[in-house]
């Protein structure tokens, strides 16, 4: 599994970046966890606005930090 | 400042869906989305996108704390199109009532862009 997260690098990237880490290390799944900052690859996902979640492709989130439960619901989609 | 508009999590999730059709109206309807934009009132985003159920533009609507929708005339079709993917705008306006007459002449005045301009960003900031 392939969780990207797309945006520059603010405050909420990051923090979304932390309730991604948080919830694969609570569910015990495999999940290698990237930050996208180029901007043509999030726009290439089709979002205008950070943060932003994708997994293995699958925008799942744009312009709001998720929580962790949001991921973990999504992880098991 | 500068490193705050590079990242989009820095300014106001305002949607911005414009009509973008053939005709004045239409196409006046884009360009001041654009200048919307371009002075930070918010953000344009593709409502043929929405149309189309592109997953990250429909993520991207859902992650607006507002959604304003130009259409350029009564067909409404911006307004129609957020509606049916199950959007609600919040702002609603319509170029062809705010005096600009519909026609098909696609080579837009500066002074009817400009009047539209000014009266949109007007009924914004009443909001």
């Amino acid at each position: 599994m392939k969780i990207e997260i797309l945006g520059s690098g603010c405050a909420k990237c990051k923090k979304t970046k932390e309730m991604a880490e948080k919830a694969v290390k609570e569910m015990g799944v495999e999940a290698e966890i990237v930050k996208v900052e180029d901007f043509d690859k999030i726009l290439g996902y089709g979002v205008m606005i950070t943060p932003a979640l994708v997994i293995d492709g699958d925008v799942k989130v744009a312009g709001k930090v998720p929580s962790v439960e949001d991921i973990k619901k999504w992880i098991t989609e | 400042m500068a490193e705050e508009a590079k990242c989009a999590c820095g300014i106001a999730n305002v949607g911005i869906f414009a009509c973008s059709g053939g005709s004045n109206v239409g196409q006046i309807a884009n360009k001041v989305a654009i200048e919307l934009t371009k002075q930070e009132v918010g953000k344009m985003m593709c409502t043929v996108g929405i149309g189309g159920r592109i997953k990250g533009l429909m993520k991207s609507a859902e992650g607006s704390e507002r959604l304003i929708a130009i259409d350029g005339c009564p067909l409404n079709c911006t307004k129609e199109t957020l509606e049916l993917a199950g959007f609600t705008p919040d702002r609603h306006i319509v170029i062809s009532e705010l005096g600009i007459k519909k026609s098909k002449d696609l080579d837009l005045k500066d002074e009817e862009v400009k009047e539209a301009l000014d009266k949109i960003k007007e009924i914004l900031q009443s909001d």
